[in-house]
């Protein structure tokens, strides 16, 4: 069962053709990671999936097998079923960290206050930052709010996971603990669309790896299969520029 | 003649206490007033309709471009053959028109200055429009808003001297009518003069509290 698919999926910003015609399917449980060089379209993708971004007419997005509209189709429902974490965290800085992570249960879901607080102290169990649920988002280190953003994002429950570039704006040493969490969610079975240059986490974690290169995906295949015999030059071309960085 | 200030201080004292007492309803109300305007304009100039934006647009040039004394003086005495306002109401909507506009720019700037990525984290959460804007960008931007909004409410505490052109037994008509009775403009306008400053200093000293108050993230974790 495909989670997420997508069939001639394109996008403009006004006249810059960014997205030109993504077809993939993601299953369920599936984890792939997209890489590809800066300005290939790969945040237009993911946020075109959740629909931050509203695809061209004639792109078609599926969700558990139904075509969204959105023209018609009400986006915010769409949205509860798909977590994002964002490149540079988004908490929201006039809560504390428990209140982060309940406020979209309580608000968008109406999940007892009660109920939401047990199910985020759980959920910062296991991103690992238990005794931080008073702490303000100002007070955390990027690693710590990055894991805040993931339980956040987890409390809605959702049926797929999009990250994109989590760990480029933070210090090397916080790094691993971040892909730590994902690792786990990964093995605990969630659906994860991983947008990063970690060349390390995709030969680990991922199951498919997409080489997105100017608005296309341009070749696809398993970890060890892209990383030892890429078949297109600009994957080697790119490769090479990421593992001797 | 401190001496003289002193026998000025002891006539008015009581006097201008309960002139300050109709400065301060005539501030609050302006300002409460002020901020329900303001924020009505704020979104209407942030709105994505054009006709909003006209509308707020015409509303802000056209206080921004005329004196507060002429928009007083046109609700008490200009529109008295359509509505009869009592001195105080018409002395109160005009200030609160004239401060919601600068009002309104502030709460718009604000909301502005809100990094867009709030928005879309709470929309990627499955908020609506509407409750990103309540739970997530006005929170930040009203705590945002505070400074600039003390200076406008000192500035709407000052104008409301304006309104004792209307007649409005405020503190600065006690001042101009106590000056003329006792030939003592010097002491009678410095105490009163003084009334005002301590009246702001209050304020300040409130402003700074509800800014602390509402920034429980950067008081000392607990
Ligand atoms: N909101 C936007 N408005 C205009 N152009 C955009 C917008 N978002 C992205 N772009 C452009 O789309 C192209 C792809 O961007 P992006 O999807 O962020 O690439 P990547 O994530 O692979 O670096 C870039 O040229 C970028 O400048
Ligand atoms: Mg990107």
């Amino acid at each position: 069962m495909n989670v997420i698919e997508t069939r001639n999926l394109h996008k403009h910003f006004d006249e810059l053709h960014v997205l030109k015609g993504i077809d993939t399917a993601i299953a369920e449980g599936e984890v792939v990671v997209v890489i590809g060089p800066s300005g290939s379209g790969k945040s237009t993708f993911l946020r075109c999936l959740n629909f931050l971004e509203i695809p061209d007419e004639g792109s078609e997005i599926l969700l558990d097998g139904e075509p969204i509209d959105p023209a018609r189709d009400n986006l915010d429902k769409v949205r509860e079923r798909m977590g994002m974490v964002f490149q540079h965290f988004h908490l929201f800085p006039h809560k504390n960290v428990l209140d982060n992570i309940t406020i979209a249960p309580e608000n968008v879901k109406g999940v007892p206050r009660k109920q939401a607080k047990a199910a985020a102290r759980e959920l910062l169990e296991k991103v690992g930052l238990p005794d931080k649920e008073k702490a303000w988002p100002s007070q955390l280190s990027g690693g710590q709010k990055q894991r805040v953003a993931i339980a956040r994002a987890l409390a809605m429950d959702p049926e797929i996971m999009l990250f994109d570039e989590v760990t480029s704006a933070l210090d090397p040493e916080l790094v691993a603990e971040v892909l730590q969490v994902m690792q786990d969610l990964a093995a605990g079975g969630m659906t994860m669309v991983v947008v990063t240059h970690e060349m390390g986490f995709a030969r680990e974690v991922a199951d498919r790896v997409v080489m997105m290169d100017d608005g296309l995906i341009i070749e696809e295949g398993t970890p060890d299969r892209i990383f030892s015999e890429p078949a297109e030059e600009r994957t080697q071309a790119f490769l090479g520029q990421v593992l001797h960085a | 003649m401190l001496e003289s200030l002193w026998v000025v201080l002891d006539m008015h004292f009581h006097g201008f206490l309960r002139a300050t007492g109709v400065t301060l309803q005539l501030t609050f109300v302006s300002l409460v007033l002020a901020v329900v305007i303001g924020l009505i304009f704020a979104f209407l100039k942030l709105s994505r309709n054009p006709v909003a934006n006209l509308l707020s647009h015409a509303y802000i040039g056209i206080v921004r471009g005329t004196p507060l004394i002429v928009l007083l003086m046109f609700l008490y005495f200009g529109i008295s053959s359509i509505v009869v306002l009592s001195s105080f109401w018409a002395g109160s909507f005009a200030l609160a028109i004239h401060a919601g506009a600068y009002v309104a720019e502030i709460f718009r700037g604000a909301i502005q200055s809100i990094d867009h990525g709030q928005h879309e984290a709470a929309r990627s959460l499955g908020m609506a429009r509407r409750t990103s804007m309540r739970l997530i960008i006005l929170p930040q931007a009203f705590r945002r808003a505070i400074p600039p909004l003390g200076n406008q409410f000192i500035i709407g505490l000052k104008d409301s001297s304006l309104v004792a052109f209307l007649g409005v037994s405020e503190l600065y008509s006690s001042a101009m009518t106590a000056a003329a009775a006792n030939f003592r403009p010097f002491e009678t306008y410095l105490i009163a003069g003084l009334y005002y400053l301590v009246l702001v200093l209050i304020f300040t000293v409130l402003v700074n509290q509800l800014e602390i108050k509402l920034s429980p993230d950067r008081r000392t974790a607990t």
